[in-house]
């Protein structure tokens, strides 16, 4: 099946719930997809186009907005699902219904950009210490990592 | 009574620091807790704030066994982003690295299970023959572990021909001796005995919690990125996906060993077939804004970099996700109703590289408090002892 063969079924398939649908390169094709509608869309990708290995989560800082990418491998093609949640209120629904395997990746996200991923089934931090301070999420390009300003004892002669 | 274990956070099977808690129930673990990041490096931040040749250079440092797998990853993307064709030479020769690079990784780790078995003769001998693979590594690239081989738009280091005739023959001599490994089962039924049937991990769990590489092919699942999304130079290349269905670390063991040998088949269809020309274009400093996913099969598994350029010499983002990540929630599974015992022989198998012979284990009694620590000797001797009381698996056969 080809690219363009798998696009037009998505297509029919996802309907008006497909925002848009790219194709930058061979064997690629990103979907984008409101918040409220992306669990739908990835049972459907899982049920009928074999998108049941989920590769990884990705997230990006687009100012006003957070992208998210969901990046499933199926054997004929790389489909990737795009949604977008607001800075203001970062909330996005949990695949872990669907991918049980996407828990890590889920939780790596809400430690590095913030975002709340709602019904997740553990949510403690992955990454980030026990005693990271809170409010700090260091993929979001506002942050900036300031080094503690080194204390010699006794001072520099 | 219920015990927890602690692993970690130093464990020195992992490159990566991790701490798995084990609630063990006698000797049999009813439930595995992870808990990650305690050498969270910051990369991904980092490499934004790099240029994309000086990312190639970070890249290789995420990982000293598959460094060439994450540059090679993140180079092709990179091309791919500034709309580069390299030429077919630099590509051969390149991949011809990656193949090099998974023969060494599978020698050392099916060294690695032979002693965590207690079959530290198969220990000696991989080891012993990895050396010949490390060598030629040296000989391409003058290094043994951070090869520096990749660019933007090819290769740092041309072949000639004596090089060639050294790599062919090394490969000679592995293959005679890979074949004796796959002899090696059928001479030492202990040793599949002790392997077969330990960390169990079905097709059905090994498909939904995602697992990759040789540990998704040991449970049946014939995914890989070589040949499913075939890059580069795979397409023209002779070769089978080895697969297992036992589902365990026997399994993982066959997996690997099949591998090799089909690494040696493309290691020599790529020198026989290697182009004449040049082995590097010039790549420009900047790409244009645009995105790209860029897949690559790592001796572990699917390596996986999502790259997003946004017209600057910067990326706008680079997410890596490494192999061993996405075999963590399969290894829970894994240890499972397992014992103890089967702790360092599972754990091994989703291929971390053990570089420490020694570590610490605290048994933590939870109503007394009371903390017992045990080294990994003892682990290992108690390891011993299960198999002397277990009787041995007299199903379990060698595949070959």
């Amino acid at each position: 099946m080809s690219d363009a063969d798998i696009i037009q079924r998505i297509q029919q398939d996802l309907g008006g719930r497909a925002i848009e649908v790219t194709n930058p390169d061979r064997r690629r094709i990103f979907v984008k997809v409101n918040p409220a509608e992306l669990l739908s869309a990835v049972t459907l990708l899982r049920d009928k186009y074999d998108c049941r290995y989920l590769a990884t989560i990705s997230g990006l800082d687009k100012g006003e907005t957070f992208e998210i990418l969901y990046h499933f491998a199926s054997p004929a093609a790389n489909i990737n699902v795009r949604t977008e949640v607001p800075r203001a209120s970062p909330h996005v629904e949990s695949i872990t219904p669907v991918i049980p395997g996407a828990v890590l990746y889920e939780r790596e996200l809400q430690d590095m950009f913030g975002l709340v991923i709602d019904h997740i089934p553990d949510p403690r931090p992955l990454v980030v210490p026990d005693d990271w301070p809170a409010g700090n999420y260091p993929l979001r390009k506002d942050w900036k990592y300031e080094r503690p300003e080194e204390i010699i004892p006794g001072g520099k002669s | 009574m219920k015990f927890q274990i602690p692993i970690g956070p130093q464990h020195p099977a992992l490159k990566e620091p991790i701490s798995l808690r084990m609630t063990v129930e006698g000797e049999v673990i009813r439930d595995v807790d992870i808990r990650l990041g305690y050498n969270h490096r910051g990369l991904e931040k980092l490499a934004e704030e790099r240029s994309f040749i000086q990312n190639i250079y970070l890249t290789e440092r995420i990982c000293g066994i598959c460094s060439h797998s994450h540059t090679t990853c993140f180079v092709q993307g990179v091309e791919k982003l500034m709309e580069l064709a390299p030429p077919r030479r630099g590509m051969y020769i390149r991949y011809l690295v990656s193949e090099l690079e998974r023969v060494h990784s599978h020698l050392l780790w099916l060294g690695v299970a032979g002693h965590e078995a207690g079959f530290d003769s198969f220990f000696m001998y991989t080891w012993r023959d990895r050396e010949v693979v490390m060598d030629l590594l040296e000989l391409i690239s003058g290094n043994r572990v951070h090869y520096a081989m990749n660019t933007v738009g090819g290769v740092r280091r041309d072949l000639d021909e004596g090089q060639k005739a050294k790599i062919l023959e090394g490969i000679a001599v592995l293959r005679k001796r890979s074949e004796y490994y796959f002899k090696i089962g059928a001479n030492e039924p202990s040793f599949v005995a002790r392997i077969a049937g330990v960390g169990l991990l079905t097709k059905e769990q090994a498909v939904s919690l995602c697992a990759v590489g040789p540990t998704a092919r040991a449970s049946s699942i014939t995914r890989d990125v070589r040949k499913e999304d075939p890059y580069a130079v795979y397409d023209e290349m002779d070769f089978e996906v080895g697969t297992a269905d036992s589902c365990d670390v026997l399994g993982r063991v066959v997996v690997r060993v099949k591998e090799l040998l089909e690494s040696y088949k493309i290691i020599e269809q790529i020198v026989r077939k290697l182009p004449e020309g040049p082995i590097v274009v010039k790549a420009p400093r900047k790409a244009k804004p645009n995105e790209v996913v860029s897949r690559y099969e790592a001796p572990r598994g699917e390596n996986i970099h999502y790259i997003k350029s946004n017209g600057s010499e910067k990326p706008e983002r680079l997410k890596v996700r490494a192999p061993t990540l996405a075999n963590y929630p399969a290894t829970i599974e894994m240890l499972r109703n397992g014992f103890i015992a089967d702790i360092p022989l599972i754990f091994a198998a989703i291929d971390p590289c053990i570089c420490c012979a020694e570590r610490t284990v605290t048994l933590v009694n939870y109503r007394s408090g009371e903390e017992t620590t045990v080294r990994l000797s003892d682990l290992r001797r108690r390891a011993a002892e299960r198999q002397k009381n277990a009787p041995p698996k007299r199903n379990a056969v060698w595949p070959f």
